[in-house]
């Protein structure tokens, strides 16, 4: 109900209906070809995605954006069926804004979390035919523990907490490994990294899984296409400039120059 | 008994009466279109009466809290709904007063055996382009009319009258800072808020009983000068407190909604209001 300021209730008041399955292929997988990742470092959080969106074998776009800002605080990278994943991401945002304007004032990091698992949730018939899987990864500023979170989801809205780091998507096994790696053994843990090794790590990473996964775009020097870079603070949520990841690129993550 | 035509028009006078005199101890509220977008500005007690509506939609209210939370909450509604339906871009301000706010306001006021809304309503829809910044106000009988530039609610039209010939009197704001703007919207409010005073004392009552028309007291009298108006802002704040909010066009994110935390908002204040009085 409107004095309660929940915008899914109202919708679905109005005859909308999220997450209807839909009955797929025998035997169809779960179609998560991305790569995202979100890990801790100095100052916050960082989200990264890679841009290519695939049909099966074929590359359909290049400039697919993954990490999507849903207020000034929160940050959701999406891996699964993009149909679906933009549209909750839509619903997220207005929930979030509709609370706000209603209630005058911001919903809590807790009941952001309880939307996100709410609408994974309401979303498992289609996931389990295969046709809306959603995998994502969500992140925030948490202003009444005053820190930038990491929680990850399954596909059926069971939420848990990354102290570290989380990945989604095909390209995430190779990763995962990789983190495990630098964050135990490398020179210092991700959480202390200050914000230009943290970018670069993740520019690593996202190279790293381009070179195993063929569903995860890499950067295309040509095109001037690098992945979505993001920083979650607690002034808010700011994208890094194609210009900064640019020379991060050639400077740290090409070799022989 | 109102079946004929005659009573009815005789109740509804009546309902225009009533509604008159529930506004009169209201707070105006000033909206005005700056260099970086608008800002709109009233004095409350308690309930604040400006709302963040939509991404670039403000609403500022005079009346009723439960009838204004009423309204408020069908905007939000229509707004969010239309918006997500449609796209952001197509919750506009005109539509919103034309199919959302009027005829709601309308059927209640004409209903004579239920209560009307207590409401004045001011939107403003911050624009893409600076000339497309809106103003739209209601009336509490459902008359709506839109603006450019600036708009203000007060308790009746003379002292609205009162505010337009203020504000025209002075020099263009187009292009004025946030501060400028401060200080010209807290002296149209004084303007307003001195002439629903007087209006309300027993002396005024007496010499002009109850003038609606604009021209014949818009006109009777002179404006206080900005000293005056400043003064009177000044011993209001003292109990009441200030209230601004802002649509910002360079604003961070799609919402350019800002409500103005009180420290900021004394930084903006002319010193002829934040000072203590000189002795």
């Amino acid at each position: 109900m409107g004095m309660q300021g929940d915008f899914f209730q109202l919708l679905k008041e109005q005859g909308y209906q999220f997450g209807n399955p839909v009955a797929a292929a025998a035997g169809m997988e779960v179609p998560t070809a991305t790569t995202i990742l979100a890990l801790k470092y100095r100052d916050g959080v960082l989200v990264a995605g890679d841009r290519r969106a695939t049909a099966g074998n074929m590359v359909m776009y290049d400039r697919t954006d993954k990490v999507l800002e849903i207020d000034r605080y929160s940050v959701m990278a999406i891996a699964g069926v993009p149909a679906t994943a933009y549209e909750m991401v839509r619903v997220l945002e207005h929930s979030f804004k509709y609370y706000r304007r209603t209630q005058l004032q911001e919903l809590s990091f807790e009941g952001k979390l309880r939307a996100v698992s709410k609408l994974l949730k309401e979303n498992v018939p289609a996931a389990l035919a295969g046709t809306g899987a959603v995998v994502p990864v969500f992140a925030g500023y948490d202003h009444e523990q005053e820190s930038a979170k990491i929680y990850f989801y399954d596909i059926l809205g069971a939420e848990f907490e990354a102290v570290e780091y989380a990945v989604s998507g095909s390209g995430s096994p190779t990763i995962r490994g990789i983190l495990h790696y630098v964050n135990t053994w490398g020179p210092q843990p991700l959480a202390t990294l200050p914000e230009e090794q943290a970018t670069i790590q993740a520019l690593r990473l996202l190279s790293s899984a381009a070179e195993f996964d063929s569903a995860t775009g890499g950067v295309n020097r040509e095109l001037n296409l690098y992945p979505v870079v993001k920083l979650i603070k607690a002034s808010g949520v700011q994208t890094i400039p194609d210009a900064d990841l640019k020379r991060l690129h050639e400077s740290e993550v090409l070799r022989g120059r | 008994m109102y079946e004929e035509p005659y009573r009815w028009i005789e109740a509804v006078g009546n309902r225009r009466q009533y509604l008159d005199e529930q506004f009169a101890k209201g707070s105006p509220v000033v909206a005005l279109a700056y260099a970086d977008g608008i800002l709109m500005l009233t004095v409350s007690r308690g309930t604040p009466k400006l709302y963040e509506i939509y991404d670039r939609i403000a609403l500022g209210g005079m009346g009723h809290p439960a009838d204004l939370e009423k309204l408020r909450f069908s905007l939000l509604e229509m707004a969010h709904v239309e918006g997500f339906n449609r796209s952001p871009s197509d919750v506009t301000g005109a539509r919103l007063m034309k199919y959302g706010l009027a005829p709601t306001i309308k059927q209640a006021f004409e209903e004579i055996y239920k209560a009307p809304f207590i409401a004045k309503i001011l939107l403003a829809e911050l624009g893409v382009k600076p000339e497309r910044d809106l103003f739209l106000s209601i009336n509490y009988d459902g008359n709506f009319e839109e603006s450019l530039g600036w708009a203000a609610l007060g308790a009746t039209s003379s002292v609205q009258g009162r505010m337009r010939r203020y504000v025209e009197s002075q020099p263009a704001f187009a292009q004025a800072s946030l501060a400028q703007a401060v200080e010209l919207a807290l002296c149209t409010w004084a303007v307003g808020s001195l002439a629903q005073a007087a209006s309300e004392s027993p002396a005024a009552e007496s010499s002009s009983p109850r003038v609606s028309d604009e021209q014949t007291e818009g006109d009777g009298s002179s404006l206080p000068d900005k000293a005056a108006l400043l003064a009177h802002v000044r011993q209001t704040v003292a109990e009441k407190s200030l209230e601004c909010v802002l649509l910002e066009r360079r604003g961070p994110g799609s919402a350019k909604y800002r409500a103005l935390r009180p420290a900021e908002l004394g930084g903006l204040l002319p010193p002829a209001v934040s000072e203590p009085a000189a002795t």
